[in-house]
């Protein structure tokens, strides 16, 4: 068992185990975008990130990819996460405003302006799909090419790939709607799982042979 | 080639290596790494071999091609063994003079290396300035070693390392050597090597451990770990094997770039020879211990740098950096323990092991020992590569192995660490160089990339530079550093494109700390560097991009427009009237000039010409459009009166200006226009000002300042001559008199003092002094031999009419600096030359000797260059002994002047230390309201253009307090916004060279006060304003609509 503190309370935690699960543990909430239980943690996201270590070496790393190290002092909610998370919360805004989950963020931790230049991404390069994809389905469908600002995701040349089950699970795993928001331009969505189902609304008459696996289906909500 | 079973074997080897080995024997070394190859190294190895093989083996002379020796500048540079000579940009057509010439133990004279300093030529490499200062035990072995032949390495101690190593019975003893070294991390990071090893080593129990060495060299701007695997490919391959028996690794990797193939071909090389000598591979001299080296070559993602990413790039994976903890010395290649060095850690342990790690840790400071490698790079004399003991400050690299800047420029700040590293300016060039030390000053030792910068550089455009150079090679996988990097670069382009707001500084600070923060690896976490490094030293220059739209290095396009017209103080739109000229309408181009300059004939023989100094043309490389001797040519053609604007209906307010020179009658005449009523009130019986009374009428005629003068006065300016304040006026009872506002421009015309004992005695004059009683009275002051002390205009002008004077014999300038730190135009000094004037450089007087009250001579002492000042010049230093005298007759003290403020004290203004009026730098709003300083008195002595600006702005900041608006109104950036038809060139037609006006030879001029220079022709004219760039039409010419991105700063509120 490893023994660390978090905001002053002691807690031990199996060796293993990241210094997310143990703020878990203690009920600590920590935001996560990128996180999902089922999938090995990525950090990509940056919005779980905690203080740890005192004085001049005090830093931020991303508590879901941070192993809990004997004595380890955590502060999930210092004066610099928040600002730190506040300035994440806010450049997510300014990329992806549409996404429901980021707006419910936005809204939780009081982030209320959005200074930058607008831009309506549909994607926040998360990597659950991908993970998704590879550790849950078994796949590996789709991956990150590219690197800065040309990195995406997509399948190999952007063929449409042999391995793909068109499971849906990508589109099921998505934080910022991507693959909702392409229902109605087949030639956009990563695997064109969505293509093979059956639709669950009416208005998507002219792809008659399409479904969308969301709950509640976005795109009808958007109209 | 032999194979060695025993470390005896390799040793015998190289002891039959030496014997046979004659170092009297002339060698040409030619520096051929990759660097050396572009500049033509190649063409030279050729014509030397040609050279060689005709002479056949008779000859004496014997040919070695290294790797790089570190000074591109001089590429491709030549050097003769054991003479240390050095050939600096030979030519293949030098190559036979100089193998003639070590033939017979000669060199040729005439092909050395000239030290720009003092103009000698120096022979040996060993004493020139840009060797002299560095420690090259790493680099300087590059020059007694061709990487491809392995003998070459044994027979310089190559391999020593490796036997005492093998030869140790406790591998941990070597641990302890490295970590007694003292020995920290090349690659940036500066973690000690031999703590890194020792933890590494006590990775036991594993089934396999990796070494690697990290050759993804990917700063721009820095290439040492190139230099040292192209020139020694061997010392790496037994760094490596040495670490590998002291840790017990089983297999070592090299990741180089792809971009580096002479360092991969020459590296394969090698291990092929190290292979077959049984240096390396299976039980390594007949020892039992084994180990190999394979390369696996990065495909230049910059990222991959990081040692995690690198590991995943050997993988076969994506280069994404991970989470450490676990630290790739317990998990890393494959899972396995794995230590990576940089090439110049590897590089050093051989020098460790065989030299031992005292000797080594005697170099450089406490905790940072050694040496390491710069590649100075930039806006410097000495490019190249430099390697000198850590704890030496900025200053000595720059400035004495790096030569200071090229030309006139002044360095403003280095930029260290590659991209993610940091600018720090020329205030802290005194900082000795250490990994914390450039870490406290906000920059990063990184892998010793040094970018020098001048002030042709901006600041912002750098940061942005950068932080495209990041946002595109951030791995993207952490969201704050992919859209962080981004988002910055946005900001950047913003504040670049005119469109920054005071919050834009205050996001770049806010996500610049976020980026800091909250990313994952050294990358990111460095990224924002090059923005909040600049930021806390340049804040300055933001602030001018942002809130004056201006970029004073000239580079940001859209807030320069046209250069000539940026740097002009009063707004001219110089390319509007040089095209006007080119179409032959003179009295338009009048009128462009007139507009913004009331001062135009004036200017057209005074002015310093900033417009030329910043000319397109002349940046390029060639010379400068003439545009003051253009406007010369207008200005003696047209006839003021085709502009006389009207001034407006009278207000009946009444304002006064003190002072009738440049700036005072600027403002007059502008506030006359909008209807005010002025009162100019002038301490003198003439109007002029400094015009009149220190520019020498050769120079300046004085008609000209009448005319100009003249033309200025309406009915609404009234000049009350003799009228001095302090004296006959106050401002208090000009307030009373019923002037709702005061403009104070009454000039600097206190001559400084040299603060010397003796300074009053008879035949001593201030330069001001001297010039106004010549110039307005008539009288001659100077007899005999003159000095001159200083070095700006008015001690050229003084020097000139003092020569002028009858009973002069000879007229000797005294300088502290060199010539071309002269303040002085480079024409004047050079006229002043032609008439006869001697100039001492690099002189201080120190004494003042007096005989009978009067003054017999001065004691001056000779001085050097030393480090750079604040101000960006060299200091000068006094040399110890080289004091001597000189006899004189008359001294004349020019080293600047002073307002004469003491009255204005006594008003109860704000006056500074050196005289100046305290004044905002906009407003010009004193601490008296209603009160308004500008020109010399604001600013001490400066040019007529800044004073007529000063003027300018006077009026518009007047008009406005008068009427009650804001002081100040946001800036918009200068922008060319007439369009005029380029004109038409010939194909074949070749660009002419720039126009020279006529001017009186030196002997018709020395006796009289004739004007020197005359007009140009309309023929020399017509063809002058052909060769303009016409930079406007950029701006003008009908642009396709194109799309542009909106603001950075935009947002929306959700609430």
């Amino acid at each position: 068992m490893i023994n660390l503190t978090i905001n002053g309370l002691a807690v031990s935690v199996e060796k293993g185990s990241t210094v997310l699960e143990a703020a878990q543990f203690l009920g600590f909430p920590i935001p996560t975008l990128c996180h999902h239980e089922g999938l090995t943690p990525y950090g990509a996201c940056r919005l779980c990130v905690v203080e740890i270590g005192e004085g001049p070496g005090a830093r931020l790393v991303s508590s879901c990819t941070y192993p809990a190290e004997e004595g380890l002092k955590v502060r999930t909610a210092s004066e610099r996460v928040v600002r730190a998370r506040k300035m994440i919360i806010e450049l997510l805004l300014a990329s992806c405003p549409q996404s429901k989950v980021i707006q419910d963020l936005a809204s939780a931790h009081g982030v209320r302006t959005q200074r930058f230049r607008q831009e309506y991404e549909d994607c926040i390069l998360c990597g659950l799909c991908v993970r998704m994809c590879s550790e849950q389905m078994m796949a590996g469908a789709i991956g990150f090419r590219g690197r800065g600002t040309e990195r995406s995701i997509g399948t190999p040349f952007d063929v449409q790939s042999d391995v793909c089950r068109f499971c849906g699970g990508c589109m099921h795993i998505c934080p910022a709607c991507q693959l909702r928001c392409t229902y109605n331009q087949p030639e956009k969505a990563i695997c064109n799982a969505c293509a093979n189902l059956a639709p669950p609304c009416i208005e998507k008459e002219q792809y008659g042979d399409m479904m969308c696996y969301m709950n509640p289906c976005v795109a009808c909500e958007i109209k | 080639m032999e194979k060695f079973n025993s470390i005896n074997g390799l040793q015998e080897f190289r002891s039959r290596l030496l014997a046979q080995f004659d170092p009297r024997v002339p060698t040409l070394v030619i520096s051929a790494g990759t660097c050396g190859q572009a500049s033509g190294a190649n063409a030279v190895i050729r014509a030397a071999k040609r050279v060689l093989l005709r002479k056949g083996p008779a000859c004496g002379v014997r040919l070695r091609v290294t790797g790089c020796h570190g000074f591109c500048a001089m590429e491709p540079s030549v050097l003769l063994e054991p003479r240390r000579t050095f050939y600096p940009k030979v030519g293949p057509d030098d190559i036979a003079a100089i193998i003639d010439a070590a033939e017979r133990g000669d060199i040729v004279e005439s092909l050395l290396f000239v030290d720009p300093q003092t103009g000698a030529r120096i022979e040996k490499q060993d004493d020139m300035p840009f060797f002299k200062g560095q420690a090259r035990t790493i680099i300087g072995r590059n020059e007694k070693i061709d990487p491809i032949r392995i003998r070459d390495y044994i027979l310089n101690d190559g391999y020593l390392a490796l036997t005492r190593a093998l030869g140790e019975q406790n591998s941990g003893s070597i641990v302890e050597e490295v970590t007694a070294s003292g020995l920290r991390g090349r690659g940036g990071a500066g973690f000690p090597t031999g703590r890194k090893w020792g933890l590494f080593a006590a990775q036991r129990n594993v089934s396999g451990k990796y070494l690697i060495c990290n050759a993804d060299e990917g700063d721009p701007g820095a290439y040492m770990d190139r230099s040292v695997l192209e020139g020694n490919p061997h010392s790496i391959i037994e760094g490596m094997t040495v670490g590998a028996f002291a840790t017990g690794a089983t297999e070592g990797i090299i990741y180089i770039r792809t971009e580096y193939p002479l360092a991969i071909k020459h590296l394969r090389i090698a291990l092929e020879q190290a292979r077959e000598m049984g240096l390396l591979g299976e039980n390594i001299l007949g020892t039992g211990f084994s180990f190999d080296i394979s390369i696996v070559k990065g495909a230049g993602a910059f990222v991959c740098g990081e040692e995690t990413a690198l590991i995943r790039s050997i993988e076969g994976h994506m280069g994404e950096p991970r989470q450490r903890p676990p630290f790739p010395i317990v998990k890393g290649l494959y899972g396995k323990p794995t230590m990576i060095n940089n090439v110049e850690t590897w590089a050093n342990i051989p020098i460790i092991v065989s030299t031992g790690a005292r000797q080594f840790a005697e170099r450089g400071t406490e905790g940072n020992s050694g040496t390491k490698i710069f590649s100075l790079v930039g806006k410097i004399r000495n490019t190249g590569l430099v390697e000198v003991p850590m704890g030496m400050t900025i200053n000595q690299v720059v400035r004495d192995i790096g030569g200071g800047a090229p030309g006139k420029r002044k360095i403003k700040a280095v930029q260290t660490g590659g991209p993610a590293g940091g600018c720090i300016p020329v205030s802290k060039f005194d900082l000795p160089i250490s990994y914390e030390s450039l870490k406290a000053a906000g920059s990063i030792m990184g892998s010793g990339g040094m970018i020098v910068m001048d002030d042709s550089t901006c600041m912002i455009d750098v940061a942005r530079y950068f932080m495209a150079f990041l946002k595109d090679e951030s791995c993207g996988k952490c969201f704050t550093c992919r859209k962080g990097t981004q988002r910055l670069h946005e900001l950047l382009e913003d504040i670049i494109l005119g469109r920054g707001t005071p919050e834009h500084l205050t996001l770049l600070e806010e996500l610049g700390q976020t980026v800091r923060d909250t990313t994952m690896c050294a990358l990111g976490q460095s990224a924002a560097n090059p923005v909040l490094s600049t930021l806390r030293y340049f804040r300055e220059e933001y602030e001018r991009h942002i809130n004056d739209k201006r970029c004073d290095a000239f580079v940001c396009k859209q807030l320069t427009g046209a250069p000539c017209q940026a740097a002009c103080p009063v707004d001219t739109e110089p390319w509007r009237y040089v095209a006007l000229v080119e179409k032959g309408d003179y009295e338009g181009a009048y009128r462009v000039i007139r507009s913004a300059n009331t001062f135009p004939a004036v200017s057209a023989r005074v002015c310093d010409r900033k417009c030329e100094s910043r000319c397109s043309l002349g940046a390029g490389g060639g010379e400068a459009v003439a545009i003051r001797a253009l406007k010369r040519f207008v200005t003696d053609r047209v006839d003021p009166s085709v502009y006389r604007p009207e001034p407006a209906q009278d207000k009946g307010r009444k304002v006064a200006v003190i002072g009738a020179g440049p700036a005072g009658m600027t403002a007059a005449h502008q506030l006359s226009l909008l209807g005010y009523r002025i009162t100019v009130f002038e301490a003198e019986n003439i109007s002029g000002g400094m015009l009149t009374c220190s520019l020498p009428a050769y120079r300046l005629p004085r008609d000209i300042v009448e005319k100009e003068i003249e033309s200025l006065m309406n009915k609404n300016i009234s000049i009350e001559y003799g009228r001095a304040l302090g004296k006959d006026v106050t401002i208090q009872s000009l307030m009373s008199q019923g002037f709702e506002a005061v403009f104070l421009a009454i000039g600097a015309h206190e001559s400084l003092r040299l603060g010397l004992e003796n300074e009053d005695v008879e035949g001593i004059f201030p330069s001001i002094e001297f010039l106004k009683d010549f110039n307005m009275r008539g009288k001659e002051l100077a007899r005999g031999h003159v000095g001159i002390i200083g070095g700006g205009n008015s001690a050229v002008d003084a020097a000139r009419i003092a020569l002028r004077q009858k009973d002069v014999t000879g007229v000797t300038l005294f300088y502290r600096r060199t010539r071309d730190e002269m303040p002085a135009h480079e024409e004047e000094i050079e006229a002043a030359l032609e008439e006869g004037v001697r100039i001492e450089t690099l002189v201080s007087p120190i004494k003042v000797h007096a005989g009978e009250g009067r003054l017999a001579g001065i004691e001056c002492v000779k001085n050097r260059l030393g480090g750079i000042d604040a101000s960006g010049r060299s200091t000068p230093v006094p040399i110890p002994g080289r004091e001597f005298k000189v006899d004189l007759d008359t001294l004349i003290v020019a080293i600047g002047e002073r307002p004469g403020s003491g009255p204005l004290a006594s008003m109860g203004l704000e006056v500074d230390k050196g005289g100046r009026v305290k004044a905002d730098r906009k407003t010009l709003e004193t601490s008296m309201k209603g009160v308004f300083a500008g020109g010399d008195l604001v600013t001490g002595p400066n040019t007529v253009i800044d004073a007529v600006a000063s003027g300018k702005n006077a009026a518009l900041v007047i008009d406005r307090f008068l009427s009650g608006r804001p002081l100040v109104e946001p800036a918009k950036p200068k922008l060319p916004s007439v369009y005029i038809e380029p004109a038409v060139f010939e194909e074949s037609e070749e660009a002419p060279p720039r126009a020279v006006p006529a001017s009186l030879p030196p002997s018709e001029r020395v006796m009289n006060l004739r004007e020197v220079e005359s007009a140009l022709t309309e023929d020399q004219a017509r063809m002058e304003s052909r060769r303009c760039l016409r930079c406007d039409l950029e701006f003008t010419m009908e642009q396709p609509a194109e799309k542009t991105a909106g603001a950075a700063i935009g947002g929306v509120r959700h609430d």
